[in-house]
């Protein structure tokens, strides 16, 4: 373990969310406490619904808690500016969504002042060829897409990617594209990656830690191998049995 | 000029008779409406020219103020219908329309184009406010609904550290230059595909058509300027409705 992961870099205390809907009130989180320490991956897991997608929108305050607090190195979200904070924590969504124009427009969205060499090293670095950048956003495959998305996101140079369902609409091999990926850039620019994942399988072949949320309440945490095969409560034994929805 | 009374008036419902016995023939279920709409535009035109009478004849300026105000709120009640996606739309339709009205009419009258009298400022107010409410109403349903439809965009660009402005910048022009396309197409069209009502009504009324033109270009540049600055101030205010001070879009999924 290198000495910066020991750092926590995302905490969250008993955080939970309210949503009104349809005139009634549903909890889609609750009481959340957890420690996301840096170079880190950890796959969140749970049935339909666990509120897994909720949770991950409260860590870059795309959505504020109702309850509880989420902290940055430290410091509650609200004392950084939401903008800058997203800078840092840098989420994607399930169906990457690319601003019109070329594959480069998407690359420099965020920094305009980026040289052709760093978009060729951003093209590198997520598998894809520099002369990829003159390809219309429009014409590439949802695999490219997903990996032009992470590689917009690293020209931000984030502490933590959020990703939601990255290969949820990926073939099998575009999927497992994307998660070496997500591996490497953890590992090399030690990236604290948090991940939503519907598929234990995929959260084996990503190891790191496990968080099991079952309607929006965190059920079992720990190294992901224990948590899929020797679950320790009697709803993380029904997850990795497939009895929950 | 003919003189037109009430026998002409009279005379001429022959032509809504026609149309109810058209829709008949046709089976057109509107028999009903065309009999409404013709008694209540009598009522309502009839109403609305005594009540003129009676402003005009007055001299007051307070009156001719009020008469606007409630030209106004009836306008904003309309336009805030089309704000099914976020709510405060009659208080955003209320500024825009009178910053409209107010911005085009200052103008009007600094620059000595028309007098402070009842005569001048209700009819070209009623022009000014029927065109900013319908830019306002065309403006308030496109940034809903692009705003809603688009989510993922917005969020995208949130999610990259972007502010809500510039996040919904793009909406925000779309909707704007939306409510400002019916005037737009006024300005190309107009005096070719159908001579506008104030021209028409004065070349009725007996005046030289050229002096109905030169009227008509002042009731234009006063219109474009009055639907863009509602559009821009109804586009400005409705599309903030839909982020708070976090930078989040707060519309409901």
């Amino acid at each position: 373990m290198s000495p910066c992961q020991n750092t926590i870099v995302l905490e969250t205390r008993q955080v939970g969310r309210r949503i009104i809907k349809n005139g009634g009130v549903i909890r889609t989180v609750e009481g959340v406490s957890y420690s996301f320490f840096k170079a880190h991956i950890y796959n969140l897991v749970g049935p339909s619904g666990a509120g897994k997608s909720s949770f991950l929108r409260l860590l870059n305050r795309l959505d504020e808690p109702s309850e509880g607090e989420v902290l940055y190195f430290g410091k509650p979200l609200a004392s950084y500016p939401p903008t800058q904070l997203r800078k840092k924590v840098s989420m994607l969504f399930q169906s990457p969504y690319l601003f019109p124009g070329k594959v480069r427009d998407n690359l420099l969205y965020c920094c305009g002042d980026k040289s052709p060499e760093e978009i060729e090293s951003l093209l590198i670095r997520v598998g894809l060829s520099p002369d990829f950048a003159d390809k219309d956003a429009e014409d590439i495959s949802g695999g490219e897409r997903q990996r032009v998305a992470i590689a917009r996101a690293l020209s931000l140079e984030p502490e933590v990617l959020l990703l939601d369902e990255p290969t949820a609409s990926l073939d099998p091999s575009s999927s497992q594209t994307i998660e070496r990926l997500v591996l490497k850039l953890a590992d090399e620019l030690c990236l604290t990656t948090i991940i939503v994942t519907h598929n234990p399988d995929q959260a084996r072949r990503l190891g790191g830690e496990t968080i099991l949320l079952v309607k929006g309440r965190l059920i079992e945490s720990g190294q992901t191998e224990t948590i899929l095969t020797t679950p320790e409560t009697e709803l993380g034994m029904k997850y990795i049995n497939k009895e929950l929805i | 000029m003919i003189e037109t009374g009430y026998a002409q008036v009279l005379a001429a419902v022959l032509l809504a008779v026609l149309a109810i016995v058209l829709a008949k023939i046709k089976s057109i279920p509107v028999e009903k409406e065309i009999a409404f709409g013709t008694v209540r535009s009598f009522v309502q035109l009839v109403a609305v020219g005594y009540a003129l009478e009676f402003i005009f004849s007055s001299r007051s300026f307070w009156l001719v103020m009020l008469s606007v105000g409630v030209m106004i709120m009836v306008g904003a009640h309309t336009a805030a219908n089309r704000a099914r996606h976020f709510r405060g739309g009659f208080i955003i339709a209320f500024v825009s329309m009178t910053a409209a009205s107010l911005v085009t009419l200052g103008v009007m009258l600094a620059l000595d184009i028309i007098r402070t009298e009842a005569r001048y400022i209700i009819p070209l107010a009623g022009m000014i406010i029927s065109n900013s409410m319908n830019a306002s109403a065309v403006t308030f349903d496109r940034i809903g609904s692009d705003l809603k439809s688009n989510r993922l965009a917005v969020e995208t660009a949130l999610a990259l550290g972007k502010t809500w402005r510039q996040a919904s910048m793009r909406f925000y022009r779309d909707a704007v230059r939306a409510g400002m396309i019916s005037i737009l197409n006024f300005m190309k069209t107009v005096g070719i595909v159908a001579l506008p009502g104030a021209m028409t009504g004065m070349i009725l009324a007996g005046a030289s058509p050229l002096e109905a033109v030169l009227i008509q270009v002042v009731v234009a540049y006063m219109l474009i300027s009055a639907v863009t600055i509602a559009s821009i101030i109804a586009g400005e205010m409705a599309v903030r409705r839909f982020f708070n001070a976090a930078e989040q879009f707060v519309a409901e999924r």
